[in-house]
Parts: C-alpha cells; sequence; structure tokens
C-alpha cells in the first residue's frame, strides 16, 4: 500500500491568538502544531503500511514553520516528504489547496490518500473531497475503520447519533479521517533522529501557481465575539420564583 | 490511590551514545550548544583531517517546543550575547531597548518615587524581550548549526556510576494514572553520554538528584530562592513607553517578606507586570498569587491597567542566593549551568546574561574533555576556573551578601545593602550565611488569627475578573496542558504527613503557594474504626496535576520537603508562547 497523508499546520489549541493588524487573520508569532485529525490519519497509514508493506509519504502546503509537521511525521515513521514552501498557502481556500496538492503529486501513484476530517482553523471539511474530486477519485469521509480487502477496503463512517455506515470502495480512494480512530504513537529519540535524513522534497507555489484559480473564499474581516454574561436575580417567594422562571424558559431562553 | 511517576521497571529501555547532552533548553543550554558548535566548526575547520562531530550532541527539552516552558520580565543584559553571536542586535527578536527607568516605594495609600535610580536598578542600555521568542530563536540557531533538539522530552533519572554521571534517562510516554504501560507505551532511553550538562532552569529536577547524592550545597549556604508571578497587560496607548522600566518595593508586603515588582513597556499598548516574592516568609497562609492581585489594586497600578486586558499569565522560581550559595559546580561527567548553578544576580533580577554565559564556559569545557577523551572531575574543574576569571565573578561576587541582607527585613535589608554598597559588597562583619527559606515559615498557632498588615496576601485572591483574577482564571492563562492519563508527577513520599500533621502545623500551605491551585484540601467523610461509631469529617490532599506551570515553588517550599517535582510526560507544561 502507497498512502499519502495530508497534513496541515495549525495553531496549537491553546495558543494565545491576536488578530493581525489588517483584522484579517490572527498573528503568527505563536505554535504551531499538527492538526489533530491529520495526526490520526497519519497513524492509520503507519499502521496499514506495518500490516501490508507499502510506503508513507507526507504532504503539506504551508510556510517554512510548517516543516515542524513533517519532520515528526518522518520522526513517527513516514519515509518521505513533500513541502509546498511558501506564505502564500496560508489562507488559501479549500480548492485552490486541493489545486494545490492534485498538482504536487504529478508523476506519482498511490493507492490512498488520507486527509483529516477537517482543519482546527478553517474547518472547511472540504478539502479531502474536493482534492478526491480533482483525481477523479471515489473518495469517503468520516472514516472511523479501514479493513483491506481482496478488491479495495472496507471502511466504517460514523454518521450521527451512534450509527455506522460499512462500505466497500475500490483504490484509489480519497479518505477523510476522524479523530480517535486509533491510538497516536509517540516519536522516539531514535526516530527524531534518523528523519534527519529522510527525503523532503520541495516545492514553491511557482511550481504549482498554472493550476491554481483566484481565491474565490476570502477572509475580509475577523471579529473577536464580545463576551456577554448576564446574570439576573429573580426573587420573590418560592412559588412565585418558580413561576417566574418557568415565564423566563418559556418567553425569553424559549426552552419550550 | 493516588499513583505518583516514576520510571517504569523491567522493561526494555533503548539506549542511545552522545557525546554531549544538555539537559534543558533554555538561556543556558542553548547558548552552551551554540558555542559547542562554534568551537567544533573552529576545530574542523583548523583540522580537516581529524574532524569532530556534532551529530552525538543533543539538547533535551522538556517543553513541546522550545521556550514554552521559560518564563522571565524580561529585560536581557546584552554583555553575553554580545559575546556568543555578536552583531546578535540585527535578527534577534528583540522589543526595545530600556531608556528610562524609576523605582517607587509603594505604602498602601501612596508611593514614593526614589529621587535617583539606584545603580544596581539602571538598566540602560538592556532590552525587553520576551524570553521565550528570544529562546525560539536560539533554538533555531541551534538547529542550523546542526544539532539535535529533542524537544517534548524530559531528562527524568540521572544515571549514575558511583561518583560518575553516566547521562539521564529521558521520560516514559505513555504510561496510564496507575502507571501501567499503555498500548501507545514508549519506554524512555538511557541516554549514555561523556559530559552532561544540567540547565534545567531553578530547582532543577536531575540537579536535585545529584545536589543531593552528592551534597553539592554548602550546608552553610544553603540556595534560597524566589517564586515571579506574571502577567501579560494589554493597555490603552500611551502610559508607558516601550523600554520603560518601573520598579517597586514595598506594599503590598509588609517590611517583613522579600519581594518587590517590575513593570516593562513591550510595545505602546503592551506591557509586563510582574511580582518577585521570597520564599522565606513565615506566615504559612502567604499567598504570592494573592500579593500580586493585591499589589495590582493599588492606585499607581490602577492608573496603568485601567481599561486594560490580561492577555498571559505564568509563574517560575528564581534562585537568589547568589555568588557564596553556588554548589559545587561540575564532578565526574557533569556540569551545572544558568539557574541550575544559581547564577543569578539577585541586586538587578538578571540572570539569562549569566545564564548564557555559564553555558558558554561549560560548553568551552566540554569542548577540550571531548577533544581530551577526558572528562574527569579533574579535567572538569576548569569549568570553575573559568567561572572565577570571567566577569561573572566580577558582577556577582560584589553582591554576595545582598538577598542575605534582607532576612530580617525591608528596612534592616536596605542599610545593610548601603553599607554592602560601599564597602564593595562586604558586610560589617563576615558574610552572612543562608538557610533554605522553608525553615523560616511558623506553625500556624503562631501566627495571629486575623493579621490585618498582611491581609492583602494571606490565603487566596478573590478577583474581580478585570483588574485582579482568583488562580483559577489566571491559571487558565497560562495555556496549561498535561496527558490526563498518566501518574501524578508531584511525587509525595507521605501523605500521612499531608493530611494529618501538615493540616494541624501548617495548614497545609501547598494550597496557598502554588500559584497554579494544583493542590486543594477536600473534605472526605471518614469512617471510624474504632470503637467510636459514626463518622468525621477529614480533610485530604487532592492533587490536580493537569494545572502545573512547573515552577518549582512546592518543591522549594514545602515545610517538610516531602514534595518531589518530577517532570511529566514530555511535552506537558505551561504554553509561555510571547511570555
Ligand atoms: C456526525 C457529524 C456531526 C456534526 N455535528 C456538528 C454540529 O453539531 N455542529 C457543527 O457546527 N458542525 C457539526 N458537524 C460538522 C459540520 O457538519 C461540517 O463542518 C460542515 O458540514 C462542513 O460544511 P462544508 O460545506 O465545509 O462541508 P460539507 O459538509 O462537506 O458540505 C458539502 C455539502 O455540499 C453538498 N455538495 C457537495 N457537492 C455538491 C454539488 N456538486 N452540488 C450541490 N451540492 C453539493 C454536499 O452534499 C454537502 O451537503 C458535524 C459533522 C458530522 C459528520
Ligand atoms: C519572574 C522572573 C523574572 C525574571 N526577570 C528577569 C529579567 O528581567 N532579566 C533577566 O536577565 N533575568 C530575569 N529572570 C531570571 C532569568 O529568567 C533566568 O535566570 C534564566 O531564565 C535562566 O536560564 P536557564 O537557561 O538557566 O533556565 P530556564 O530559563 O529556566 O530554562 C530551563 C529549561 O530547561 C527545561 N527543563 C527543566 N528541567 C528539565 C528536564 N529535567 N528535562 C528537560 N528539560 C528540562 C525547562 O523546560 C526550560 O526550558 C527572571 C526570572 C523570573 C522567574
Ligand atoms: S504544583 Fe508545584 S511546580 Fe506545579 S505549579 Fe504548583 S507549586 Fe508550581
Amino acid at each position: 500500500m502507497k498512502i499519502l497523508v495530508c497534513l496541515k499546520q495549525v495553531p496549537q489549541k491553546d495558543a494565545p491568538l491576536k488578530l493581525n493588524e489588517s483584522g484579517t487573520w490572527i498573528r503568527d508569532d505563536i505554535s504551531y502544531e499538527v492538526n489533530e485529525p491529520d495526526a490520526y490519519a497519519l497513524e492509520e497509514a503507519l499502521r496499514q503500511k506495518e500490516k501490508h508493506g507499502g510506503e508513507v509519504v507526507v504532504i503539506t502546503a504551508g510556510p517554512t514553520r510548517a516543516q515542524q509537521v513533517l519532520r515528526e511525521a518522518l520522526a513517527k515513521g513516514a519515509d518521505r516528504a513533500i513541502h509546498l514552501e511558501d506564505d502564500g498557502f496560508v489562507g488559501m481556500d479549500a480548492v485552490n489547496t486541493a489545486r494545490a496538492l492534485a498538482a504536487a503529486l504529478e508523476g506519482e501513484s498511490f493507492d490512498m490518500i488520507f486527509t483529516g476530517l477537517q482543519s482546527d482553523d478553517y474547518g472547511f471539511a472540504q478539502t479531502g473531497v474536493l482534492l478526491a474530486e480533482l483525481l477523479h477519485w471515489p473518495h469517503a469521509t468520516i472514516i472511523i475503520g479501514i479493513e483491506k480487502t481482496e478488491s479495495g477496503v472496507r471502511l466504517k463512517r460514523e454518521l450521527e447519533a451512534g450509527h455506522y455506515q460499512m462500505l466497500d470502495m475500490p483504490l484509489p480512494c480519497v479518505l477523510t479521517i476522524q479523530s480517535g480512530i486509533n491510538k497516536l504513537r509517540y516519536a522516539t529519540l531514535i526516530g527524531i533522529k534518523q528523519a534527519k535524513n529522510k527525503p523532503v522534497k520541495r516545492l514553491t507555489l511557482a511550481d504549482v501557481q498554472g493550476k491554481l484559480g483566484k481565491n474565490l473564499q476570502v477572509v475580509e474581516r475577523l471579529y473577536v465575539p464580545v463576551k456577554q454574561k448576564k446574570t439576573e436575580m429573580l426573587e420573590g417567594t418560592s412559588v412565585e420564583l418558580a413561576k417566574k422562571l418557568v415565564e423566563k424558559l418559556r418567553n425569553e431562553v424559549r426552552v419550550f | 490511590m493516588i499513583h505518583f511517576r516514576k520510571s517504569l521497571e523491567g522493561v526494555d529501555r533503548p539506549q542511545m551514545e552522545a557525546d554531549v547532552v544538555i539537559v534543558g533548553g533554555g538561556p543556558a543550554g542553548m547558548a552552551c550548544a551554540l558555542r559547542l558548535a562554534q568551537l567544533i566548526d573552529a576545530h574542523n575547520a583548523a583540522h580537516p583531517d581529524a574532524p569532530m562531530s556534532k551529530e552525538n550532541i543533543y539538547v533535551l527539552e522538556k517543553a513541546r517546543e522550545a521556550g514554552q516552558h521559560c518564563l522571565s520580565g524580561a529585560l536581557l543584559d546584552p554583555r553575553s550575547m554580545n559575546e556568543l553571536l555578536p552583531g546578535f542586535e540585527k535578527e534577534a527578536p528583540l522589543d526595545g531597548q530600556v531608556h528610562k527607568e524609576s523605582v517607587y516605594l509603594l505604602t498602601r495609600a501612596g508611593q514614593h518615587k526614589f529621587p535617583i535610580t539606584p545603580p544596581p536598578m539602571r538598566d540602560h542600555g538592556n532590552y525587553v524581550i520576551s524570553i521565550n521568542k528570544f529562546v525560539k530563536w536560539m533554538a533555531q540557531k541551534v538547529e542550523e548549526v546542526g544539532i539535535t533538539i529533542f524537544t517534548g522530552f524530559a531528562g527524568t533519572d540521572v544515571l549514575l556510576d558511583g561518583e560518575r554521571v553516566l547521562g539521564v534517562r529521558t521520560d516514559d510516554k505513555g504510561v496510564d494514572k496507575n502507571g501501567q504501560p499503555k498500548s501507545n507505551f514508549e519506554a524512555g532511553y538511557d541516554l549514555h553520554s561523556k559530559v552532561t550538562i544540567f540547565s534545567e532552569g531553578a530547582r532543577g529536577s536531575c540537579t536535585q538528584q545529584i545536589a543531593q547524592k552528592f551534597q553539592l550545597e554548602n550546608p552553610e549556604h544553603a540556595q534560597v530562592y524566589g517564586v515571579g508571578i506574571k502577567e501579560l497587560w494589554e493597555i490603552p496607548a500611551g502610559r508607558i513607553a516601550p523600554g520603560e522600566v518601573l520598579y517597586t518595593l514595598g506594599y503590598p508586603l509588609t517590611t517583613k517578606e522579600f519581594g518587590g515588582a517590575w513593570i516593562y513597556g513591550i510595545s505602546s499598548t503592551e506591557i509586563s507586570v510582574g511580582f518577585v516574592m521570597g520564599l522565606d516568609y513565615a506566615d504559612p497562609r502567604t499567598d504570592p498569587h494573592h500579593a500580586f492581585q493585591s499589589f495590582k489594586e493599588h492606585a499607581f497600578l490602577r492608573g496603568i491597567l485601567a481599561d486594560g486586558k490580561m492577555i498571559r499569565y505564568g509563574a517560575k522560581s528564581l534562585p537568589y542566593g547568589g555568588w557564596n550559595c553556588l554548589p559545587q559546580l561540575y564532578g565526574h561527567g557533569w556540569m551545572l549551568a544558568g539557574d541550575s548553578a544559581g547564577f543569578l544576580n539577585s541586586q538587578r533580577l538578571k540572570g539569562i546574561h549569566l545564564a548564557i554565559k555559564s553555558g558558554m564556559l561549560a560548553a568551552e569545557t566540554a569542548f577540550d574533555a571531548l577533544r581530551s577523551g577526558d572528562a574527569s572531575t579533574t579535567q572538569l574543574a576548569a569549568y570553575k576556573t573559568r567561572v572565577d576569571a570571567s566577569w561573572m565573578r566580577e558582577e556577582l561576587y560584589p553582591v554576595r551578601n545582598f538577598h542575605q541582607a534582607f532576612e530580617h527585613g525591608l528596612l534592616p535589608g536596605m542599610v545593610k545593602a548601603g553599607i554592602q554598597q560601599v564597602l564593595g559588597g562586604a558586610n560589617l562583619g563576615p558574610d552572612f550565611k543562608c538557610s533554605p527559606g522553608y525553615k523560616n515559615m511558623q506553625h500556624l498557632g503562631t501566627c495571629s488569627v486575623s493579621d490585618d498588615a498582611r491581609a492583602q496576601f494571606l490565603g487566596p485572591a478573590k478577583g474581580d475578573g478585570k483588574l485582579t483574577f482568583d488562580k483559577l482564571t489566571d491559571v487558565y492563562h497560562a495555556g496549561t496542558r498535561h496527558e490526563d492519563d498518566q501518574p501524578t508527577h508531584l511525587v509525595i513520599a507521605d501523605l500521612d504527613i499531608c493530611n494529618r500533621r501538615c493540616t494541624q502545623e501548617f495548614g497545609n500551605p501547598c494550597q496557598h503557594f502554588c500559584p497554579a491551585s494544583v493542590y486543594e484540601m477536600v473534605e472526605e467523610e471518614m469512617v471510624e474504626t474504632s470503637e467510636g461509631s459514626g463518622s468525621t469529617q477529614q480533610k485530604e490532599l487532592h492533587i490536580h496535576f493537569a494545572n502545573c506551570v512547573h515552577c518549582k515553588t512546592c518543591d522549594i517550599m514545602d515545610p517538610y520537603q516531602i514534595i518531589h517535582w518530577t517532570p511529566p510526560e514530555g511535552g506537558g507544561g505551561p504554553n509561555y508562547d510571547g511570555m
């Protein structure tokens, strides 16, 4: 099995976010980490390789700092990496990101491409699916189980309210992976050392520019939500209080 | 039952051989790595026939990323950076040069500006920095010169062979809260190294292991510490200029406690505000976090902070003892650098430049050891010689009695410090001795029940949510994160002492001095076992280890010395981005 895993570098969950000067995105003097479901996608790819052999390649489209997620993946056992390296990939819409990824894969051949379910920063939940479209491959989303079969893979998808869907899919395909599908491994000292000698192919925005279109989705302005915590004290006897409370719940909060 | 963290026994441990292992990637550790690389590069240029390798030099850093556990004021005295990387100002993240300092004495109702800034508090030419950003930048430099930093890995146990340090073990990963390996368990490595350098910051946990084993401290001059509590604030422009520095003494402390505050202007709308308190106070109910909150309520501070917003919080300890309290700095296969050794000028509240310098000198000594293939105690003694011959001694020796002068309070301290100023650091008698700060703590019974002079820092701060905060609100702004399912890394030797004796004697001061609400005494129903029927209420210690910000205050100030701070699973801890 040859598997490609798309990794996105996103702000660490507890990073103190501040708007940039123009208010269009956050200031980037914070720490970053790999997007959570992407970490599970990588783990799943490594497990498939351990079971069936093959190769795990990781790719990211992002600025220089994004090589952090590639290095971590190489340290955990990925074989090689592709870095679409440019500040221009920050804030790119999902279609263009998918186009850039697809362009970077020319000349490669994979059995499966794993992406995360959605990213922690923009939360499009589209990139993986769009990539499949561009490649004319079938796809399935919210994957929580993958078994290799004679003809392809048997998949388990998460649906609402504890329901699952099982389906068979031919290869090659694109799968968007849900967090929690497996238990993440830790990088080891020796892994980190060896990662330094694994190949990282670098591509620039210019290398894929011809395949991209205009960014149709642009963030014009971000707003920090204003905290609105209002405490209202009700007074009266317990009977009156109960009545007032029910009124409030019915007419203002509208819970019933 | 609380299960405490320790390295698992009976597991297969991978091993790795190293030339130099640097435990702790703060300013000291990073400077040490950089200097080593410079020396090796110079050697290789001069002796292309006999090159030395940088392959097997490693920095271990317990934070997920370099700098995330570093917390400081911070003003940087550029002296050692100019030696390490001349011209560093052009590329290092610096926020502005100090151009104006003032010192104030706060009283409950007012403030008095010192007519002149005392010479040690003159910071002209220093830079306001975020130590987090600065160390991150140093880490990039270290990686560029080809030295590997293992972030997210802590040194947990010093590996010993008699008197010789063989290296360190790294943290076990994937151990559950009962001490059992999980399915993704990874045993820590035994990292065997020719030279191990401990640069873990104040009260380093590996450093403590050898300090106790080899009795590195002079008992007459035990190290003493302070804890610094800091918040970053955004304030309306025009109040504090970038590069402006203010120090305050006095309120909310009385003349008996040692401490003071700083305000550093980062940009026109961002300031660093913090409070340092000596960990040698008497009243067990003292809460340094509360002292800091009360400080902010002073009219002088209100004027600066009004309509501002607190954006970040953190706390960390620092060694105050100075030159006389330096422990033995080296031995067979090891050296101490930075705050782990105690290189801090408490008169100036500055240690970064000394940490960097000591890291450089340790690197020079390690380099000689590698070249000669000899890391014996005699060989590494050259480290101490280098320290003695450097400007570190020139800076630290004259202020060797500074903190000790304040042992009996602020006013006598000012007088003694004044005398020292005249006598070049000496007292009107022999040098002061120093005993560990926790020994000053008084039994609860001997403290007055309502101590009005100290009400502003006894017990927890309530916080108004705007200017002042309760601890949990503040801790939220430290961004601290730990894997929940792991053993408790605050290792307590005897919980019975906590739940019975300490409750009686000191009233569980851990609840108060911990700036992150890790320790909580919770009412537990105890069913009586003896003849008396029914049940009684007893308080029992709960340890919310996931809140821990790695400040080490508990390890230092616990009056029975039964709390041992050990590193949790690597990567866990605060996130001091931008601090
Ligand atoms: C089980 C589950 C529970 C969730 N619960 C919540 C929740 O409680 N709250 C919350 O905020 N989020 C929730 N989400 C996430 C949320 O549903 C997704 O983040 C969101 O739907 C993403 O929207 P999207 O448009 O980016 O992507 P998608 O959901 O992938 O949207 C694509 C949509 O476009 C349609 N579409 C695709 N191609 C075409 C086409 N060619 N022509 C016309 N239509 C097309 C698809 O059918 C689909 O409806 C949940 C997701 C799942 C799976
Ligand atoms: C509140 C406060 C304000 C200060 N203000 C100033 C100032 O304005 N100017 C100034 O010059 N100095 C100041 N100092 C002092 C200065 O911050 C320190 O002297 C300096 O940071 C020491 O550097 P270090 O490298 O020795 O230790 P640290 O900066 O503490 O770095 C130690 C590093 O080692 C890591 N580590 C620790 N143990 C282990 C382990 N077992 N395994 C792996 N990693 C480990 C830690 O995570 C950390 O990253 C201040 C200190 C405090 C607490
Ligand atoms: S538990 Fe100890 S080290 Fe952790 S925050 Fe509290 S006092 Fe500091």
